[in-house]
Protein backbone atom coordinates (compact mmCIF):
# COMPACT_ATOMS: atom_id res chain seq x y z
CA UNK A 1 0.00 0.00 0.00
CA UNK A 2 1.24 3.48 -0.78
CA UNK A 3 2.11 5.96 1.94
CA UNK A 4 -0.63 8.28 0.74
CA UNK A 5 1.30 11.41 1.63
CA UNK A 6 1.88 14.13 -0.90
CA UNK A 7 3.43 17.46 -0.14
CA UNK A 8 2.15 20.63 -1.67
CA UNK A 9 3.45 24.12 -1.40
CA UNK A 10 0.34 26.18 -0.84
CA UNK A 11 -2.95 25.68 0.90
CA UNK A 12 -5.09 26.80 -1.99
CA UNK A 13 -3.80 24.19 -4.39
CA UNK A 14 -4.46 21.32 -2.04
CA UNK A 15 -8.07 22.16 -1.46
CA UNK A 16 -9.16 24.27 -4.37
CA UNK A 17 -9.52 21.48 -6.88
CA UNK A 18 -11.26 19.05 -4.60
CA UNK A 19 -14.49 20.95 -4.12
CA UNK A 20 -17.21 19.54 -6.30
CA UNK A 21 -20.79 20.59 -6.55
CA UNK A 22 -22.92 18.46 -4.30
CA UNK A 23 -25.79 16.56 -5.80
CA UNK A 24 -29.26 17.40 -4.61
CA UNK A 25 -30.36 14.45 -2.48
CA UNK A 26 -33.92 15.57 -1.83
CA UNK A 27 -35.55 13.69 -4.76
CA UNK A 28 -33.91 10.38 -3.84
CA UNK A 29 -34.81 10.96 -0.20
CA UNK A 30 -38.46 11.42 -1.17
CA UNK A 31 -38.42 8.25 -3.27
CA UNK A 32 -36.89 6.26 -0.42
CA UNK A 33 -39.38 7.72 2.03
CA UNK A 34 -42.29 6.64 -0.17
CA UNK A 35 -40.79 3.13 -0.54
CA UNK A 36 -40.27 2.87 3.24
CA UNK A 37 -43.82 4.02 3.91
CA UNK A 38 -45.12 1.59 1.26
CA UNK A 39 -43.29 -1.35 2.82
CA UNK A 40 -44.60 -0.19 6.21
CA UNK A 41 -48.20 -0.28 5.01
CA UNK A 42 -47.66 -3.71 3.43
CA UNK A 43 -46.13 -5.04 6.66
CA UNK A 44 -48.98 -3.51 8.64
CA UNK A 45 -51.48 -5.58 6.67
CA UNK A 46 -49.38 -8.74 7.13
CA UNK A 47 -49.77 -8.19 10.87
CA UNK A 48 -47.88 -9.85 13.70
CA UNK A 49 -46.00 -6.79 14.92
CA UNK A 50 -44.03 -6.65 11.66
CA UNK A 51 -44.74 -2.95 11.26
CA UNK A 52 -43.41 -2.33 14.77
CA UNK A 53 -40.16 -4.19 13.99
CA UNK A 54 -39.81 -2.23 10.77
CA UNK A 55 -40.21 1.13 12.51
CA UNK A 56 -37.87 0.19 15.36
CA UNK A 57 -35.25 -1.10 12.93
CA UNK A 58 -35.37 2.07 10.86
CA UNK A 59 -35.27 4.28 13.93
CA UNK A 60 -32.32 2.36 15.35
CA UNK A 61 -30.38 2.62 12.10
CA UNK A 62 -31.15 6.31 11.76
CA UNK A 63 -30.04 7.13 15.29
CA UNK A 64 -26.94 4.96 14.90
CA UNK A 65 -25.93 6.81 11.75
CA UNK A 66 -26.74 10.35 12.82
CA UNK A 67 -25.16 10.03 16.24
CA UNK A 68 -22.00 8.32 14.90
CA UNK A 69 -22.65 5.78 17.59
CA UNK A 70 -20.11 2.99 17.32
CA UNK A 71 -19.74 0.05 19.66
CA UNK A 72 -16.35 -0.70 18.15
CA UNK A 73 -15.06 2.80 18.93
CA UNK A 74 -16.42 2.52 22.46
CA UNK A 75 -14.08 -0.39 23.11
CA UNK A 76 -11.18 0.68 20.90
CA UNK A 77 -10.73 4.42 21.47
CA UNK A 78 -9.85 4.15 25.16
CA UNK A 79 -6.73 2.25 24.09
CA UNK A 80 -6.02 4.27 20.99
CA UNK A 81 -6.64 7.86 22.07
CA UNK A 82 -7.73 7.64 25.73
CA UNK A 83 -11.07 8.99 24.57
CA UNK A 84 -14.00 7.43 26.40
CA UNK A 85 -16.82 9.67 25.19
CA UNK A 86 -18.34 6.88 23.07
CA UNK A 87 -17.68 4.34 25.84
CA UNK A 88 -19.69 6.48 28.25
CA UNK A 89 -22.45 6.93 25.69
CA UNK A 90 -22.72 3.13 25.43
CA UNK A 91 -22.80 2.84 29.22
CA UNK A 92 -25.64 5.36 29.41
CA UNK A 93 -27.48 3.36 26.74
CA UNK A 94 -26.97 0.19 28.83
CA UNK A 95 -28.31 1.95 31.91
CA UNK A 96 -31.44 3.13 30.10
CA UNK A 97 -31.93 -0.33 28.58
CA UNK A 98 -31.54 -1.97 32.01
CA UNK A 99 -34.32 0.18 33.42
CA UNK A 100 -36.44 -0.47 30.32
CA UNK A 101 -36.18 -4.24 30.22
CA UNK A 102 -36.50 -4.57 33.98
CA UNK A 103 -39.74 -2.61 33.76
CA UNK A 104 -41.04 -4.84 30.95
CA UNK A 105 -40.04 -8.07 32.69
CA UNK A 106 -41.41 -6.91 36.03
CA UNK A 107 -44.65 -5.85 34.35
CA UNK A 108 -45.18 -9.39 33.06
CA UNK A 109 -44.09 -10.92 36.37
CA UNK A 110 -46.40 -8.70 38.43
CA UNK A 111 -49.35 -9.69 36.26
CA UNK A 112 -48.55 -13.36 36.69
CA UNK A 113 -47.54 -13.82 33.05
CA UNK A 114 -44.49 -15.64 31.69
CA UNK A 115 -41.53 -13.28 31.71
CA UNK A 116 -40.47 -12.58 28.09
CA UNK A 117 -36.91 -12.93 26.86
CA UNK A 118 -35.76 -15.33 29.57
CA UNK A 119 -34.27 -17.66 26.95
CA UNK A 120 -31.69 -14.94 26.24
CA UNK A 121 -30.10 -15.37 29.64
CA UNK A 122 -27.05 -17.27 28.51
CA UNK A 123 -24.60 -19.19 30.65
CA UNK A 124 -21.45 -17.25 31.42
CA UNK A 125 -18.09 -18.93 31.60
CA UNK A 126 -14.53 -18.50 30.38
CA UNK A 127 -15.98 -19.09 26.90
CA UNK A 128 -17.76 -15.73 27.21
CA UNK A 129 -14.43 -13.98 27.82
CA UNK A 130 -12.63 -15.79 25.00
CA UNK A 131 -15.49 -15.11 22.60
CA UNK A 132 -15.65 -11.45 23.60
CA UNK A 133 -11.91 -11.02 23.02
CA UNK A 134 -12.14 -12.67 19.59
CA UNK A 135 -15.14 -10.57 18.64
CA UNK A 136 -13.28 -7.47 19.79
CA UNK A 137 -10.24 -8.23 17.63
CA UNK A 138 -12.49 -8.98 14.68
CA UNK A 139 -14.57 -5.83 14.92
CA UNK A 140 -11.55 -3.53 15.18
CA UNK A 141 -9.99 -5.09 12.07
CA UNK A 142 -13.30 -5.07 10.19
CA UNK A 143 -14.01 -1.47 11.19
CA UNK A 144 -17.36 -2.18 12.75
CA UNK A 145 -19.42 -4.55 14.83
CA UNK A 146 -22.62 -6.05 13.43
CA UNK A 147 -24.82 -2.95 13.57
CA UNK A 148 -21.93 -0.64 12.64
CA UNK A 149 -21.08 -2.72 9.58
CA UNK A 150 -24.69 -2.66 8.36
CA UNK A 151 -24.98 1.06 9.02
CA UNK A 152 -21.81 1.86 7.04
CA UNK A 153 -22.90 -0.24 4.09
CA UNK A 154 -26.05 1.87 4.11
CA UNK A 155 -23.84 4.94 4.05
CA UNK A 156 -22.12 3.61 0.94
CA UNK A 157 -18.81 2.50 2.39
CA UNK A 158 -18.21 -0.48 0.14
CA UNK A 159 -15.23 -1.97 1.90
CA UNK A 160 -17.57 -2.91 4.70
CA UNK A 161 -19.43 -5.26 2.32
CA UNK A 162 -16.40 -7.56 2.57
CA UNK A 163 -16.75 -7.48 6.34
CA UNK A 164 -20.47 -8.28 6.06
CA UNK A 165 -19.81 -11.20 3.69
CA UNK A 166 -17.37 -12.83 6.07
CA UNK A 167 -19.59 -11.95 9.00
CA UNK A 168 -22.34 -13.98 7.34
CA UNK A 169 -19.93 -16.81 6.50
CA UNK A 170 -18.61 -16.87 10.07
CA UNK A 171 -22.10 -16.76 11.55
CA UNK A 172 -23.27 -19.66 9.38
CA UNK A 173 -20.20 -21.69 10.29
CA UNK A 174 -20.72 -20.84 13.97
CA UNK A 175 -24.40 -21.80 13.79
CA UNK A 176 -23.48 -25.07 12.05
CA UNK A 177 -21.20 -26.17 14.90
CA UNK A 178 -23.00 -24.38 17.69
CA UNK A 179 -24.41 -27.58 19.20
CA UNK A 180 -20.92 -28.90 19.84
CA UNK A 181 -19.66 -25.61 21.28
CA UNK A 182 -22.71 -25.41 23.52
CA UNK A 183 -22.33 -28.95 24.86
CA UNK A 184 -18.57 -28.71 25.30
CA UNK A 185 -18.00 -25.22 26.67
CA UNK A 186 -21.09 -23.15 27.24
CA UNK A 187 -23.42 -25.35 29.28
CA UNK A 188 -20.86 -25.66 32.08
CA UNK A 189 -21.32 -22.00 32.98
CA UNK A 190 -23.78 -20.46 35.37
CA UNK A 191 -26.95 -18.71 34.27
CA UNK A 192 -27.42 -15.54 36.25
CA UNK A 193 -30.66 -13.60 36.32
CA UNK A 194 -30.03 -10.94 38.93
CA UNK A 195 -33.62 -10.55 40.18
CA UNK A 196 -33.45 -14.23 41.25
CA UNK A 197 -30.63 -13.37 43.62
CA UNK A 198 -31.19 -9.76 44.62
CA UNK A 199 -34.85 -9.18 43.96
CA UNK A 200 -36.22 -6.98 41.19
CA UNK A 201 -35.17 -3.68 42.69
CA UNK A 202 -31.85 -4.99 44.01
CA UNK A 203 -30.98 -6.54 40.69
CA UNK A 204 -31.65 -3.32 38.83
CA UNK A 205 -29.74 -1.32 41.43
CA UNK A 206 -26.75 -3.68 41.25
CA UNK A 207 -26.77 -3.44 37.46
CA UNK A 208 -26.89 0.36 37.54
CA UNK A 209 -24.18 0.51 40.20
CA UNK A 210 -21.84 -1.64 38.11
CA UNK A 211 -22.48 0.61 35.11
CA UNK A 212 -21.89 3.72 37.25
CA UNK A 213 -18.57 2.35 38.51
CA UNK A 214 -17.42 1.61 34.95
CA UNK A 215 -18.58 5.10 33.95
CA UNK A 216 -16.46 6.71 36.65
CA UNK A 217 -13.46 4.59 35.67
CA UNK A 218 -13.98 5.57 32.01
CA UNK A 219 -14.12 9.24 32.97
CA UNK A 220 -10.93 8.94 35.03
CA UNK A 221 -9.25 7.05 32.18
CA UNK A 222 -9.92 9.89 29.76
CA UNK A 223 -8.61 12.57 32.13
CA UNK A 224 -5.59 10.46 32.96
CA UNK A 225 -4.51 10.91 29.35
CA UNK A 226 -4.81 14.69 29.39
CA UNK A 227 -2.97 14.98 32.70
CA UNK A 228 -0.03 13.10 31.27
CA UNK A 229 0.05 15.42 28.29
CA UNK A 230 -0.02 18.60 30.32
CA UNK A 231 2.97 17.61 32.45
CA UNK B 1 7.79 28.52 6.19
CA UNK B 2 5.12 26.14 7.30
CA UNK B 3 4.33 23.25 5.05
CA UNK B 4 1.16 21.43 4.25
CA UNK B 5 0.69 17.69 4.11
CA UNK B 6 -2.26 15.96 2.49
CA UNK B 7 -3.05 12.53 3.86
CA UNK B 8 -5.27 10.44 1.61
CA UNK B 9 -7.36 8.14 3.77
CA UNK B 10 -10.26 7.71 1.34
CA UNK B 11 -11.56 4.17 1.54
CA UNK B 12 -9.79 3.51 4.83
CA UNK B 13 -11.91 2.23 7.66
CA UNK B 14 -11.73 3.48 11.17
CA UNK B 15 -9.25 3.56 12.97
CA UNK B 16 -6.68 3.62 10.14
CA UNK B 17 -7.16 7.37 9.41
CA UNK B 18 -6.56 8.16 13.05
CA UNK B 19 -3.41 6.06 13.29
CA UNK B 20 -2.07 7.50 10.03
CA UNK B 21 -2.81 11.06 11.16
CA UNK B 22 -1.03 10.40 14.44
CA UNK B 23 2.07 9.16 12.61
CA UNK B 24 2.04 11.95 10.03
CA UNK B 25 1.63 14.64 12.65
CA UNK B 26 4.53 13.25 14.67
CA UNK B 27 6.90 13.92 11.78
CA UNK B 28 5.67 17.47 11.27
CA UNK B 29 6.68 20.70 12.93
CA UNK B 30 4.66 23.24 14.88
CA UNK B 31 2.68 25.45 12.53
CA UNK B 32 2.49 22.82 9.79
CA UNK B 33 -0.89 21.86 8.44
CA UNK B 34 -2.15 18.32 7.95
CA UNK B 35 -5.15 17.71 5.73
CA UNK B 36 -6.69 14.31 6.27
CA UNK B 37 -9.13 13.20 3.60
CA UNK B 38 -11.67 10.76 4.99
CA UNK B 39 -14.85 9.06 3.82
CA UNK B 40 -15.51 6.78 6.78
CA UNK B 41 -18.10 8.49 8.92
CA UNK B 42 -16.59 7.19 12.14
CA UNK B 43 -13.17 8.71 11.38
CA UNK B 44 -14.86 12.04 10.83
CA UNK B 45 -15.76 11.97 14.50
CA UNK B 46 -12.68 10.51 16.13
CA UNK B 47 -9.92 12.24 14.12
CA UNK B 48 -11.08 15.80 14.98
CA UNK B 49 -11.87 14.79 18.55
CA UNK B 50 -8.43 13.29 19.04
CA UNK B 51 -6.63 16.24 17.42
CA UNK B 52 -8.52 18.80 19.51
CA UNK B 53 -7.69 16.90 22.66
CA UNK B 54 -4.05 16.99 21.68
CA UNK B 55 -4.39 20.77 21.58
CA UNK B 56 -4.27 21.32 17.82
CA UNK B 57 -6.42 23.64 15.76
CA UNK B 58 -8.99 21.60 13.86
CA UNK B 59 -11.42 22.38 11.10
CA UNK B 60 -13.74 19.89 9.45
CA UNK B 61 -15.14 20.43 6.02
CA UNK B 62 -17.49 18.27 4.00
CA UNK B 63 -16.08 18.58 0.51
CA UNK B 64 -18.47 16.14 -1.13
CA UNK B 65 -21.35 13.90 -0.06
CA UNK B 66 -19.75 11.62 2.49
CA UNK B 67 -16.24 12.95 1.99
CA UNK B 68 -14.53 15.14 4.52
CA UNK B 69 -11.31 16.99 4.95
CA UNK B 70 -10.04 17.34 8.45
CA UNK B 71 -7.61 20.25 8.57
CA UNK B 72 -5.26 20.06 11.51
CA UNK B 73 -2.78 22.78 12.39
CA UNK B 74 -0.06 21.43 14.60
CA UNK B 75 0.11 23.63 17.68
CA UNK B 76 2.76 21.91 19.76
Amino acid sequence: MTEGITRTSSRASARGGSRRKKKNQIPIALIIFVVIAGIGVWLGFKGENLLLYWVFGLAFGFILQRSRFCFTASMRDPYLTNSTSVTRAVLIAFAITSIGFTAIKYGYFANGLAIPGQSYIAAISIATCVGALMFGIGMVIAGGCASGTLMRIGEGFWMQVIALFFFVVGSLWGAHDFGWWKRTFILGGAKVFMPDYLGWFGGLLANLLIIAVIYVIAHKWENRGSNELSH
Amino acid sequence: MSKEVVLDCLGEACPIPLVKSEKALEKMEVGDILIVQIDHSCAMKNVPEWARKQGHEVELEEIDDGEWECIIEKMK
